[in-house]
């Protein structure tokens, strides 16, 4: 054991400094799709649109591109099939959001849905407990969420814990796309919990249900309980949950819709005229 | 490719030519064929892989599983799915389908010997009492549920629940786009993605006979293997954690970090989803990206050396795995078993040995005798050197040239794909109607098989063992389900 002890006390450090420095993100990183929101004309539109397998990109009436990033897998294949630069890829980990609307960029985002939620968490903003609830994940993200106890991300330094009871929980952490059989083990938890208490969608099954379709599932945690967080990703990295369960601690800002940097105030534009 | 010789039986008999054949029973399912459903069976007999087919005549036919104990869980599935009886089966209650009326909790008869309950030895009398754990259990873990029995500390049965999570995987494989499928395949068990993604596209590359550049296959073997790695390591983290040893749990959790970190600069996603697509990969490995994974993870075998030879020298954890969860051959070899939880009872078998693909050479298996915890990460431990060596191998044969072909139209009904997963073998049978779809899809991740013995293990163990016993198996609830 002496041994064990010795190797502890000799490592060098490794945890990130996230959230009080940012980390950096890994360049080819495909987190989620980025779109142009005034971008693609309607043969290049649909063209994008058929590759997407969870249908988060899809055509409005007018011919124009939306993009629903609560669906959105990063397979990075709408930005091969396009090959324009209306598309592109965020290599980014601040993915979550305090509403599905603000996920989306095209014409019906609502303003509403877009700006940004009222404080969250003012109770939690010291330590906050977690229950895991997995509601049919591919049981990636599990892993990743375990992850978030290693070294490198080490969420105990920020006052975040997971608990074995509903009853000592703050949170419910919820992953996959809520199959039948998970609906009523998943309510239970939900109700066992004390108040308040906030729902965290974690992953893009989570968040929408993604690929998977009834009946076999239910199509996303906010088909069956009230979602406070989502956390989007296919699946989320350590440090993107860390971001979504500081967020429902309402400790960091809340992501900006998945729209290209350099048009998102003309999309934000937009989309309150239409509103 | 896998060559499959073709034998036709009548249903009543297939019990009987199943036991004849011998071998080991890879799958067996219902499908419609153009005559009708027929129960199809695939087995590895020898160096030779069958498929034997037996049209039903009627709703119900005489249960293979009371001569060949592995087809306890594939004939409960088809008697679930399908509604197909087989007649004489030990235990025929629901396995896939979940409904509001199963709460109560199951015990096997007296005498039944399915699933090898050892249903004669059964406690009864007062203080003992069943405790079902799961599906939401403490930590976190994917959804399956145990129910324990006990008297307080000795686990007189222990039966599993699965199929909390059925997403479907198998008719979504089938309504999607074909060249969108592998994604399909690539999230039915996320810690598996390449070799879900490698099986459904050799299935893919054998209907259309789409021959695959040697450097895409050179590429596939670098990131089956990467995969193999951080599955292995987990299985390392999760038994760290159970023997209570932080300081083990850590730096094994930061090794496994490191190879995702790796994973995602590579691949751009940390389980190395969006690589491989039928045909080839999507993805090239330039020589920078080439020689950083070679640098990498010399650097990571030093540390994970150091690490491991502390480890294997800890008795407080070594005391907790020798002799724990013991799965005898007889009992692997009878119920399909396939992986490390074979290979460590002594089974010798490897897909990418057995059958062979995407340029795997001969290599030596990994093996152990003893059937325990330890067998099976002391395979583990061997894999994760083997897996170095063939990264190593890969990295140093990458060949000039395209790393993808295009898929061809189908030129056969149907076509078995199978690849070594950390977990093991891995098979997806698809069958093509004519057009350019699929009309079937059958799945078997490694899970399917191994988590039907999960009961086995439980001979004489306590409840403070379970843990160890569910981590040294290393299974994915998700792939199983599907």
């Amino acid at each position: 054991m002496i041994r064990w002890f010795l190797r502890g006390v000799s490592h060098r450090k490794l945890t990130t400094r996230f959230p009080r420095a940012p980390e950096p993100a890994p360049s080819g990183f495909r987190a989620r799709a980025l779109l142009d929101a005034n971008g693609g004309d309607l043969d290049q539109a649909w063209r994008c649109a058929e590759v997407c397998l969870p249908g988060a990109l899809s055509v409005d009436e007018r011919g124009r591109l939306r993009l629903d990033g609560s669906r959105c897998i990063g397979c990075g294949l709408c930005v091969e099939a396009c090959g324009d630069d209306s598309l592109a890829i965020d290599t980014g980990y601040e993915l979550a959001t305090t509403s599905r609307g603000r996920l989306v960029v095209g014409e019906d985002a609502r303003e509403a849905d877009i700006s940004p939620h009222p404080a969250l968490g003012a109770p939690f903003r010291r330590s906050l407990h977690i229950r895991h609830v997995d509601a049919g994940s591919d049981g990636a993200i599990e892993q990743e969420i375990a992850a978030l106890l290693n070294p490198y991300y080490d969420m105990h330094r920020l006052g975040l814990f997971f608990t074995a009871s509903p009853r000592h929980a703050d949170a419910l952490l919820v992953t996959g796309p809520v199959t039948g059989p998970m609906e009523q083990p998943l309510r239970r938890a939900y109700d066992g919990m004390p108040e308040p208490r906030v729902v965290i969608a974690a992953g893009t099954d989570a968040c929408s249900g993604s690929i998977w379709t009834e009946p076999e599932v239910r199509g996303g945690v906010d088909r069956v309980l009230p979602v406070d967080v989502y956390i989007p990703g296919d699946p989320p990295s350590p440090i993107a949950l860390l971001h979504g369960l500081l967020l429902a601690a309402g400790r960091v800002q809340e992501a900006s819709p998945p729209a290209l940097p350099g048009d998102a105030s003309a999309s934000f534009a937009q989309a309150r005229g239409a509103a | 490719m896998i060559a499959l010789e073709e034998r036709t039986c009548r249903s009543a008999d297939i019990a009987a030519e199943l036991e004849r054949l011998g071998g080991r029973l890879m799958l067996l399912f219902v499908t419609a064929a153009d005559s009708g459903r027929e129960l199809c069976a695939i087995v590895r007999a020898g160096d030779s892989t069958l498929r034997l087919r037996a049209p039903l005549a009627g709703r119900s036919y005489p249960a293979v599983t009371p001569r060949v104990p592995a087809a306890h869980w594939f004939e409960r599935e088809i008697h679930d799915v399908w509604g197909n009886v087989p007649e004489g089966h030990p235990r025929l209650e629901p396995l896939v389908r979940h409904g509001p009326e199963r709460t109560e909790i199951a015990l096997p008869a007296d005498g039944d010997t399915s699933g090898g309950h050892r249903g004669a030895e059964r406690l009864s009398g007062p203080g003992v009492f069943v405790f079902p754990y799961g599906p939401v259990r403490s930590g976190v873990f994917e959804a399956a549920q145990f129910l324990v029995q006990t008297g307080g500390e000795d686990v007189a049965y222990c039966a599993q629940r699965l199929f909390f999570k059925r997403r479907g995987a198998e008719r979504r494989i089938c309504e999607v786009p074909l060249e969108l499928a592998v994604l399909v395949a690539e999230r039915v068990s996320g810690t598996s993605s390449v070799a879900h993604a490698l099986a459904f596209s050799h299935a893919v590359e054998t209907l259309s006979d789409t021959p695959v550049p040697d450097r895409a296959r050179a590429i596939r073997r670098i990131l089956a293997e990467l995969e193999r790695l951080y599955n292995h390591l987990e299985a390392v983290v999760r038994e760290c954690e159970d023997a209570s040893l932080s300081v083990a749990q850590a730096q094994f959790a930061a090794l496994k970090e490191r190879l995702h970190r790796l994973a995602g600069e590579t691949v751009g996603n940390r389980f190395l989803r969006g690589a491989i697509i039928p045909g080839g990969v999507r993805l090239d490995l330039g020589s920078a990206a080439a020689s950083q994974v070679g640098d990498a993870l010399r650097g990571w075998e030093r540390d994970y050396r150091q690490a491991l030879a502390v480890l294997l020298r800890t008795d407080s954890f070594l005391d907790r795995l020798v002799s724990t969860g013991p799965l005898s051959e007889d009992d692997a070899r009878d119920f399909g078993c396939v992986g490390p939880v074979a290979r460590g009872s002594g089974i010798d078998l490897d897909t990418r040995r057995d059958l062979p693909y995407d340029g795997y050479g001969a290599f030596e298996v990994s093996r152990h005798g003893d059937g325990d915890a330890m067998a099976r990460l002391e395979v583990r431990f061997q894999e994760v050197t083997s897996s170095l060596e063939l990264i190593r191998e890969a990295l140093g044969s990458l060949a000039t040239g395209e790393i993808r072909n295009p898929v061809g139209p189908f030129v056969r009904g149907a076509a078995l794909g199978a690849a070594e997963s950390a977990r093991g073998e891995t098979l997806y049978w698809l069958e093509a109607d004519g057009s350019d779809s699929l009309r079937f899809c059958k799945l078997r991740a490694a899970s399917f098989v191994n988590y039907g013995i999960f009961n086995r293990l439980f001979d004489s163990q306590v409840l403070t063992d379970f843990s160890f016993i569910e981590h040294s198996l290393g299974l994915s609830p998700a792939g199983c389900d599907a």
